[in-house]
Parts: structure tokens; C-alpha cells; sequence
């Protein structure tokens, strides 16, 4: 019994010893293995006489399990270590930059526009989109604009030699959609426009969005509501508008929507010349010449429509002081958005 | 145009600041632009819209603030001038409907060397007109003040008569700037027996100019259509104040007023003698006034206002209507000046403007409520978009209109649509592609410091078909510069071939297509003829992608590789909905082979002969490696793939894979002389 305690003692010792799991499945082999010490003890049980084998073999069974707990408990530690180190050899300064592709993103007019569109198709509009290249016809005569009309000077206008020319405005997909569906109709018009302009703060080419809404019992106190509720869900802020009398061939009565200047917010500052007002939309009720010729009954239906320029909205919404840096893509101006 | 605020003041004086009178009319459609204080005077700069030509003059304007401030307006007195002699000048008017009533007389003995008083030459300074002489500053003076645009002749230089009629073919005039025109025929003129003396309206000749010699005048005063004068100004590339008005339509029932109160400011400023007023008047060519029926259902139903009857009657009259009472609402007559009021809805417009558009209330429109379709089958370009983005591409926009000679460096077959009257001789083309507009940006941004650009844009591309001019939308992308950003970690790599047909492929997934399309080796002027591909998917062609040719990109000055894609979006956008083809619930068997081919065996070639061969049980097929070198004879390279196969009720047995493979292996062999790699 005596060689047992001190093999339990020399067990222990070696247990404690052991620094990795391999050295401790060595001391479990030598001690408990199939030629393991303690299994030597267990062997020469049968040599001792049938009163002396129980209590021996107690003892056998309670240094075996005393072993078997020392190990495990070891095994525990050991692993635990083995962990630790592990998770330190691991670590990694959390501040150096990820890997792989950066973000890109969207042009701020697009962004702009996305946001105009969500906007109205959240109230059942449609989006609309039509030819660039056009006729005269759908973008002059269709809106009563007849030729010579003095209000062509303002749409400076870029021909082809065969006489089509550039739009100057989305209004030819509004009569192109009429000539197809008949009212109630809701719509917006957005896209590219081209008027021949070498002013500074010109660009021969812009975006509009326009719209239209024709349907039984249409007011004027629709259209200053309709416009004024998506002046304000596109710049986020309880904006101020005030509708003044204008003239447009395609409308009547017909007026420019200002709204509060998003800078000073109507105190008077540069951007908005000290008036506190910004112009950013022209609007109307739809002219009856117009709906007769995309075969309308105006007494039957009456309708509203309107035009903002894009560009002009999102310089506005984001800050931009100049026009023509948009369509120069800079890298540089591309990447703040 | 630009008034002076003591000269309307004359007329209408409000007890109101400049400022608030300026605003009045700005909400009543008279957009005042400009306030500036002038020595002791205020000049007033106004945006007067092409329908309101009756505010062309202190007298159109001063009825608008007399209006808009319920105050009267104080007309100068105006009478007929006496008439000391006889003489008279012939007028013949030939063509009555361009010109239904015109007015003139003579006046004689005039002083050529009288001076035009100081209050005269103020009021015109502020409206930005130059003195030239007192006869010229008085039909100035009056067009300003009244809104007739008059002219004077030098009664010695007139023959026989006045004929007011189109110009013959061939017939020129020397204008009063010098310039010589050759006339159209369209071009109503102020001639005599010896030909053109002025274009009628717009502005006269220089041989029948009054000059400081000129001591007998003929004065005109008329009514031109509208019709004839528009449009006239541009054709002949000048701009008068005369045409200006004729053009949006002068009052034609004021020329007698606008001659005796010329008459009258210069029978005082130059002296002579007046002549009898010569009238010539076509009733039925003169602008009609029929009444205009107004229903006051209509106002609410177009205003969303209701107004009282008086409110209306009060406005109407203010304004100078007349009105007659019915069941319904009134026929109302209106004033000759006002060219812009024929229809009920511009009655309701004049209601509005006056009473104040912020009188009428914000609503939302009351409307039935419909869900609307969403479909499956097409993708929206605000999701391809969002694609392009999340890898690393920026959206530009760039011009429609290009330069021509980029244009035809990338695609010399073809001849794209021209402009008459580009802004710049550097954007006179319309793109037939993306890739002009993308390559400018480019070099835009390498001129720039910048080293990697991945730039995408979508937008109509134009060409000529025949007869047909074809708009077709698309989407275009370039990138140069590193595969990925400069990072630690990362081993810096140029962009090659296949990092931006990882791109593509990624479009090409995001619709459903990535698996039915392939990328067929086709030639392409702006590409590198090695490097490029032409995109198809169930016949249809969707697109290019490849390496921009290196002789145009040297030629271009622009720095390193760079390539492109464009898809056509009609073709690009629809989508095959999904469709669930179950799953097999036994494990699949994985064999790879390394084959060792002819450099000119293509990855596709390959995989689809693989694909012919091996049946209904293999169901993928990785290219895991491409190798040349050491190891692989010369003109040759070894291509690794991973087959898996699968059946869909069983378990596959190690036999079965062998036949398989043994078989493609041998049907390779035979048809690309393939040998597995050592």
C-alpha cells in the first residue's frame, strides 16, 4: 500500500509537471496506460488473498480516480493555456483599414432624382420617359406654342438639318403618354433637356422633372398643395411657398413656386438676391389647348401640371454654387456624395 | 424693360414704397428684376412676359398698380392737334390683313435744330434709350409712354404714295444701322413707287431717315398682325423696341391717341405745321373681341376658390371689362389691348392674379385608391445602378452632344447625327456610345492627379437607321488604374481583362443571366483586338467589353490600361423569373482533371464539349487553374477543372464517375488532342 501512495504522489507530481497535453497524455499512458503503473497494482491484485483483495483494491480504484481527476483537472489548465495563447498570438490592431473594393456611389443629380421619383410614386404617379430627339410638333405646336411664338426665344433650341431638334423641356412625354392613355392620369416626366445657352450659369444640357396630374375635379388649390408638400419632403424642412402669377403657353392660369430660401430661411442672404426667396418650379393648370389636341374633354376633366429644374433642386439640397462642375465628373466632386 | 419711378408716379402714385409696388406686381405676374435708385430718381427693371404686351409702357404698367391699388390712373390729356394745313400723303395699303389700320399725317416746317428738352431726355435715359434727335426721341418717347411704335419719314424722300405690302423677290433695303438686307418675301415693308423705304414695324431705311436737314415729316402710326412681325427680328438679326411690341400685339385701337399726342409734343418741341390725320381701316382683318362667356361655376371648378359675384364684377371692371349679366355668370367684352385674354379659363386667370393666388387654399387632390403593379420581370435600373456602385464605380453624366473627331476615332463606320448649331465645335456629334463621354471624363480626371477611375453612366445613345432616328438607352462603364485601392495587405495590381468582366458578370447575375451568356472573342474598332468580347445571351447581342485600344488611348494621351463595357439596356433589363428545381438530398462526388490543350482551346470550348459529353449527372464545372510553363510543352497549357456530379435519387457509386470521366477524357482527346497533366 505504501508503493501505492508514493506512485500516487509521484503520479501527482508528474501531472503538475506536464506543460503540454502531449506530455500529460505521456504521464496518463505511464501511469494508467495498458502497461501504466497503476495498472500494474491493479494486476497484482490476484495475488493477494481473497480477505486482503477488497480493501487493496479499494485503494487501487481510489488512487486510479484521484488520478483521473488530477489529470483532467491538469487537461482543463492546460487547454486553457493553450487557449489563452492562442487568442493573443491572434489579436490584430482592429484600426488598420479593411481589405477589398471601396464604395462608389451615385451622381448627386441621380440621387436627386431617385428621391423626386420615390416621392411621387409613393402618391400612385407614374414615371414616364420619352425620346430626347423630338419633333417640333411634340415639343412646340402639341403645347400651344405655334412657330414664331415669342416664347421660343426663351427655348433657345438646338436643330438637326432634317428639323428634328433637341428637347427643351420633358413636356413632349406627357403629350406622347396622352395620345395613348386617357384620363385620370398622374405622372412625372423626368430626364435630360437641351436649350443652346452659353450663359455662365447655363448648361446646354439639364435635367427637368416635370408632371402632370388630369382627372375629374382637378383645382388650382390642388395643384399649390400637391407642390408644396413635395417641396417640402424634398428638402426635409417645413419650407414656406408662395405661388406667383406667370405665363407659360401650356398653362393657365399659370405661376413660379418659390420657396423659403434654404439658406437664411427668408431672412435675405446672397443666395437668394436678399428677397428670401428661391424660384424653383413653374406650374399651371393645363391649357384647353393642349388637352384638345391629345382629344381631352376640358369640361369633363381638368388637370395641373409643372416643371422644376434637377440640377437646380440639387444644388439647392446639397450646396453646390456651380452648375457646370456636375457634368465635369471630377473624381474629387463625385466622391462627397 | 426698364421705367423710371417718378415718370409712373406721373400716372399712378400709391401711398406705397417703390418696393411694395414692386412686389405687387411680382406676385401679379410682373416680375420687377431690378430696384436701383438713380440720382433722384428710382429705375424700375421689369420681366414683362410675352402674353402682357400691353404693359410695354408707363401707361400698361401704370394701370396694373392702379389696379392691383384700387387707385385711378391719371392719363395725360390728349386731344386732336390742330390742323394748319392741308397736305396730305397718299397710303395705299395693299396687304390689309398684315396691316388693318394705319394712321399717319404730315407735319411741315418743322425746326431740324431744336433740342429735345431735358425731362424727355431723363425719361428715356432711365429706360435705357439714347437720344438721337427730337423727332426720334419723340416716337421713342411715346412708344415708351403709350406702347405705339411710330416712325417718321422724311417727306422729301418719299415718291408718289405710301404702300404698305410684301416684299417682291429680290428687293433689298439699307437700314437705318447701315445694314443691307436682302428681303423676303414675307416681309411686309413701308415702301413707295420706288421701292422699300422700311421693314413695316421693325425698323425703317436709312435714305428716309429724318436727318438735321430734314424740315418735313411723315408720321406713322398703325397696326401691324402680330403674325407678320414675329419672327422677323431674328430673321434679319436685329432687335427694336418697335417690333418687340408689334410682336406680342399693340393695342390697335390707340393709333389715333399715340399720333396727336406725337403730334403734340412735337408741334412743341420742333414747331411746323400739321396735316390732317390720313386713316385707312380694314374692319375685317382688325383683332375681333368677341364676349367671352364666363360661367362662375367654372371659376371654383378651375380655382378651387369660390367668389362672390361681386368680387368678380369688381375685379373684371377694374380691369377695364365690361360685363353683362346672365343665369350663368356674365359675357364679358375685353379691352383691345389685351391680346392674352380670349378664352374663360384667361378671365378666371385675371380673377386669380388680382385677387391674389395666395387667397386660394392648398389641398390635396382627392383621389380613388389603386395598388399598382410591380413586376418580376424587368429589373429596375435604380437596382443595376446600385450594383455598379456597391463595386466601387462612381456615376457620371456626361454631355449628349460630343466631339466629332473623338467620336470617329472609336468608331470610323459609323456616321453619327450632327447638329446645326452645336454650342461649341467640340460638341457638335450626338454620341453613338457611352464611351466618348466616359473616355473625357477619364482624361478629365487623370489630368488631375487621379490614378484609379471606375466611372459608370446611363443614357440615350443616338444613331441614324435609314430613314429612322434611333434613341436607345444604355449603360457604359471604364476603369484604370489598380484592381484595388492602394491598401496595406494587398499586393498592388493594374486592372486587367478579367477584373472588369468580374463586374460584368456580376450584372450579369444580378438579371439572371450570368449562366445562359457567354463572351464570344470579337473585333471591335476601339478595342484591343485581343482583348475583347462581345456579349450574348439567347441570341441576342447585350453588349461589349475590352481593352481600349492602345493605339487610341496613346493617341489620346491617356495613361495606362484601360477598359470599357456598355450594355444595351433594352436587351440587358428583362428578367427570367426564378423557378425552384428541387434538391437532391445525396451527397455529390467532386473529381478534378488538369488537361493540357493548345493554347487556342478556350476555357469555353473546353467546358462545353465537357458538357456535351458527360451527361445529366454532371452538375458543375469549375476552371480552377490556368498554367503555362515549366513543365508544359511550348504552345501549350494545362487547364485544372472541378466536376461535380450528382444524382438526384442516389447515391452515386465510384464506377459509375469513373465511366464518365474516362469518357469525356477520351472524347477531349480526340476532338482538341488533350492529354491529362503528369
Amino acid at each position: 500500500m505504501q508503493n501505492l501512495t508514493e506512485l500516487v504522489k509521484l503520479a501527482e507530481v508528474a501531472v503538475n509537471d506536464a506543460v503540454d497535453i502531449n506530455q500529460l497524455d505521456a504521464v496518463r499512458t505511464h501511469y494508467l496506460g495498458k502497461k501504466g503503473q497503476l495498472t500494474e497494482f491493479l494486476k497484482h491484485l490476484k495475488h493477494l488473498t481473497p480477505e486482503e483483495r477488497p480493501q487493496a483494491g479499494k485503494a487501487v480504484n481510489e488512487a486510479k480516480q484521484l488520478l483521473l481527476d488530477l489529470l483532467t483537472t491538469r487537461e482543463a489548465v492546460l487547454q486553457s493555456q493553450v487557449l489563452k495563447r492562442r487568442l493573443a498570438s491572434e489579436a490584430v490592431d482592429v484600426t488598420l483599414p479593411g481589405r477589398g473594393q471601396h464604395q462608389g456611389g451615385l451622381h448627386p443629380v441621380t440621387r436627386c432624382r431617385e428621391r423626386i421619383e420615390a416621392i411621387f410614386t409613393s402618391a400612385g404617379f407614374e414615371i414616364e420617359e420619352g425620346p430626347e430627339i423630338e419633333t417640333d410638333y411634340f415639343n412646340f405646336e402639341a403645347l400651344n406654342i405655334p412657330p414664331h411664338h415669342p416664347a421660343r426665344a426663351t427655348h433657345d433650341t438646338f436643330y438637326f438639318p432634317d428639323g428634328h431638334l433637341l428637347r427643351t423641356h420633358t413636356s413632349p412625354v406627357q403629350i406622347r403618354v396622352m395620345q395613348n392613355k386617357k384620363p385620370p392620369l398622374r405622372m412625372i416626366t423626368p430626364g435630360r433637356v437641351y436649350r443652346c445657352d452659353s450663359s455662365p450659369r447655363h448648361s446646354p444640357m439639364f435635367h427637368q422633372v416635370e408632371g402632370l396630374v388630369v382627372d375629374k375635379g382637378i383645382t388650382f388649390a390642388d395643384l399649390k398643395g400637391t407642390i408644396h408638400h413635395f417641396m417640402q419632403h424634398f428638402f426635409e424642412a417645413d419650407l414656406k411657398m408662395r405661388f406667383r402669377a406667370s405665363y407659360f403657353p401650356f398653362t393657365e392660369p399659370s405661376a413660379e413656386g418659390d420657396v423659403q430660401c434654404v439658406l437664411c430661411l427668408g431672412k435675405g442672404c446672397r443666395l437668394c438676391s436678399h428677397t428670401g426667396w428661391i424660384e424653383v418650379i413653374g406650374c399651371g393648370m393645363v391649357h384647353p389647348n393642349v388637352l384638345k389636341q391629345v382629344g381631352v374633354d376640358n369640361e369633363e376633366y381638368t388637370g395641373f401640371a409643372f416643371g422644376a429644374g434637377i440640377d437646380r433642386l440639387t444644388m439647392l439640397r446639397y450646396g453646390i454654387d456651380d452648375l457646370r462642375i456636375m457634368f465635369d465628373n471630377d473624381l474629387r466632386f463625385l466622391e462627397q456624395f | 424693360m426698364k421705367l423710371s419711378e417718378k415718370w409712373l408716379r406721373k400716372w399712378v402714385n400709391p401711398p406705397e414704397t417703390i418696393e411694395k409696388i414692386a412686389d405687387q406686381l411680382t406676385m401679379a405676374g410682373l416680375e420687377v428684376e431690378a430696384i436701383e435708385p438713380v440720382g433722384d430718381d428710382t429705375c424700375v427693371e421689369l420681366s414683362v412676359t410675352p402674353n402682357r404686351g400691353d404693359c410695354l409702357s408707363i401707361a400698361g404698367v401704370a394701370r396694373e398698380v392702379g389696379v392691383l391699388n384700387r387707385m385711378p390712373v391719371h392719363t395725360p390729356l390728349i386731344e386732336a392737334q390742330p390742323v394748319k394745313i392741308k397736305d396730305t400723303f397718299p397710303v395705299n395699303i395693299t396687304d390689309r390683313q398684315a396691316c388693318p389700320h394705319y394712321v399717319g399725317r404730315i407735319i411741315k416746317q418743322i425746326n431740324p435744330v431744336a433740342v429735345t428738352p431735358e425731362w424727355m431726355l431723363q425719361c428715356l435715359a432711365q429706360s435705357g434709350i439714347k437720344c438721337v434727335s427730337p423727332v426720334v426721341d419723340v416716337t421713342n418717347y411715346v412708344l415708351l409712354e403709350l406702347g405705339q411704335p411710330m416712325h417718321a419719314f422724311d417727306l422729301s424722300k418719299l415718291h408718289e404714295q405710301l404702300v404698305v405690302r410684301k416684299a417682291k423677290k429680290g428687293e433689298t433695303l439699307t437700314l437705318l444701322n447701315e445694314q443691307i438686307v436682302a428681303l423676303e418675301e414675307d416681309t411686309l415693308l413701308i415702301a413707295d413707287k420706288k421701292g422699300p423705304l422700311a421693314i413695316a414695324g421693325v425698323m425703317g431705311g436709312i435714305d428716309s431717315a429724318v436727318t438735321n436737314t430734314t424740315t418735313d415729316i411723315f408720321l406713322e402710326s398703325a397696326y401691324f398682325n402680330p403674325l407678320d412681325i414675329v419672327g422677323k427680328m431674328r430673321r434679319y438679326g436685329i432687335q427694336t423696341d418697335s417690333a418687340y411690341r408689334f410682336e406680342r400685339g399693340v393695342d390697335p385701337e390707340l393709333q389715333v391717341m399715340a399720333i396727336e399726342r406725337a403730334t403734340a409734343l412735337l408741334l412743341d418741341i420742333v414747331g411746323g405745321e400739321a396735316g390732317p390725320l390720313v386713316e385707312c381701316t380694314d374692319i375685317t382683318f382688325l383683332p375681333t373681341r368677341p364676349a367671352i362667356y364666363l360661367r362662375r361655376e367654372r371659376i371654383k371648378a378651375v380655382l378651387g376658390l369660390q367668389f362672390a359675384d361681386s368680387e368678380v364684377e369688381d375685379i373684371l371692371v377694374r380691369l377695364g371689362m365690361r360685363l353683362q349679366g346672365c343665369a350663368e355668370g356674365w359675357f364679358v367684352t375685353v379691352p383691345s389691348r389685351r391680346f392674352d385674354v380670349a378664352l374663360e379659363v384667361d378671365v378666371i386667370e385675371e380673377l386669380a392674379r388680382i385677387h391674389g393666388y395666395h387667397h386660394i387654399p392648398s389641398h390635396s387632390p382627392l383621389v380613388p385608391l389603386t395598388l399598382k403593379p410591380h413586376t418580376e420581370h424587368q429589373m429596375g435600373l435604380p437596382r443595376v445602378r446600385a450594383t455598379l456602385v456597391d463595386r466601387g464605380y462612381r456615376e457620371a453624366i456626361t454631355y449628349s452632344f460630343i466631339d466629332a473627331n473623338l467620336q470617329k476615332l472609336l468608331f470610323p463606320e459609323f456616321s453619327a447625327l450632327t447638329l446645326l448649331n452645336p454650342i461649341s465645335s467640340e460638341m457638335s456629334d450626338m454620341r453613338l456610345s457611352l464611351w466618348p463621354g466616359l473616355i473625357t471624363a477619364l482624361k478629365y480626371n487623370q489630368n488631375r492627379q487621379q490614378q484609379r477611375i471606375r466611372l459608370f453612366e446611363t443614357g440615350l445613345c443616338f444613331k441614324q437607321v435609314g430613314l429612322d432616328i434611333v434613341q436607345e438607352m444604355r449603360l457604359g462603364g471604364i476603369v484604370a488604374g489598380t484592381a484595388y485601392p492602394e491598401q496595406w495587405g494587398v499586393k498592388q495590381a493594374s486592372i486587367d481583362f478579367f477584373d472588369a468582366k468580374n463586374d460584368v458578370e456580376a450584372l450579369l447575375q444580378l438579371l439572371n443571366k450570368k449562366y445562359r451568356s457567354s463572351f464570344v472573342a470579337a473585333e471591335h474598332p476601339a478595342l484591343h483586338p485581343g482583348q475583347s468580347a462581345q456579349i450574348q445571351c439567347d441570341d441576342k447581342i447585350l453588349g461589349w467589353l475590352g481593352k481600349l485600344h492602345p493605339a487610341i488611348a496613346q493617341a489620346l494621351e491617356l495613361e495606362g490600361n484601360i477598359y470599357l463595357f456598355e450594355f444595351d439596356l433594352a436587351a440587358l433589363l428583362p428578367v427570367e423569373a426564378a423557378k425552384y428545381a428541387g434538391l437532391s438530398k445525396f451527397p455529390f462526388i467532386r473529381r478534378d482533371l488538369a488537361i493540357v490543350v493548345k493554347q487556342q482551346v478556350t476555357a469555353d470550348m473546353l467546358k462545353q464539349r465537357i458538357n456535351n459529353v458527360a451527361g445529366e449527372l454532371l452538375k458543375q464545372v469549375y476552371l480552377f487553374d490556368v498554367y503555362a510553363g515549366k513543365g508544359i510543352p511550348d504552345g501549350h497549357k494545362s487547364m485544372a477543372v472541378g466536376l461535380i456530379f450528382q444524382h438526384y435519387d442516389r447515391t452515386l457509386v465510384e464506377q459509375e464517375i469513373t465511366v464518365l470521366i474516362d469518357n469525356i477524357i477520351k472524347h477531349l482527346s480526340e476532338e482538341f488532342g488533350a492529354e491529362l497533366r503528369n
